[in-house]
């Protein structure tokens, strides 16, 4: 399953979903909000671009990895630091496939989901990613 | 219709509807937007009114080349949103 929401996620009822008699083993990735000297950060996403993507992105990680179950949350809005931004649970026969397609799916997420991170702190406000701020 | 996201939608607000004579391009879009709101000229083009390196763009929910696609013909009812380098995860 695949969400994009506000609402705090549960990796505990990822892995609930994700669990099957056939997969042996499940690998979780957990992406949070790194203290870099910020105080939060706003999350955004073009929402239906963006499950159309991660919904390709599962496809093909399923069929590369011989994956059993595929979940993926993303949070938007606003995120203090520590908060979590993105859940990823893999499950598999195997442990190598599971961690594959695990790392598949993140770098993939990153590279191509329409989503993008201001950072907020003392030091004023920046879009993660571009060196020049518009209209600054 | 043009969609913003990120820097952009806050010079330009998140969707607006704009309407173009017969055959104008992407490149026509964007200088329309960029007439009427001089922040998102600056931010967008450069001095020699190139697209800055990091202004992406999708017509329809697929991205375009920003410098091969502009001279697209956008069709009525086409969907076009601007956006700055993607940052998930």
């Amino acid at each position: 399953m695949i969400e994009i929401t506000e609402e705090e996620l549960s990796m505990e009822e990822l892995i609930k979903r994700a669990r099957s008699k056939d997969a042996g083993a499940m690998v979780t990735f957990l992406g949070s909000v790194r203290d870099d000297g910020i105080e939060r950060l706003e999350v955004e996403a073009f929402r239906e671009a963006a499950l159309a993507e991660l919904e390709s992105i599962q496809r093909e990680a399923t069929s590369r990895f011989a994956l059993k179950a595929v979940e993926i949350v993303h949070r938007t809005g606003t995120l203090a630091v520590g908060e979590s931004i993105v859940a990823i649970v893999c499950s598999a026969g195997h442990r190598e496939e599971a961690f594959s397609g695990c790392r598949y799916i993140i770098e993939e997420l990153k590279k191509r989901a329409p989503l993008w991170k201001k950072e907020l702190g003392e030091r004023g406000e920046h879009w993660v990613g571009q060196d020049e701020p518009a209209g600054k | 219709m043009v969609l913003a996201f990120a820097s952009f939608r806050e010079i330009l607000g998140k969707e607006r509807e704009i309407c173009l004579v017969e055959g104008a391009t992407v490149r026509d879009l964007l200088e329309e937007l960029a007439a009427a709101r001089p922040a998102f000229n600056e931010a967008a083009f450069d001095d020699t009114g190139a697209l800055r390196d990091y202004v992406l763009l999708m017509v329809n929910r697929k991205r375009i080349d920003p410098i091969l696609d502009l001279s697209r013909p956008l069709q009525d009812g086409d969907e076009l949103a601007i956006f700055p380098p993607l940052a998930g995860g």
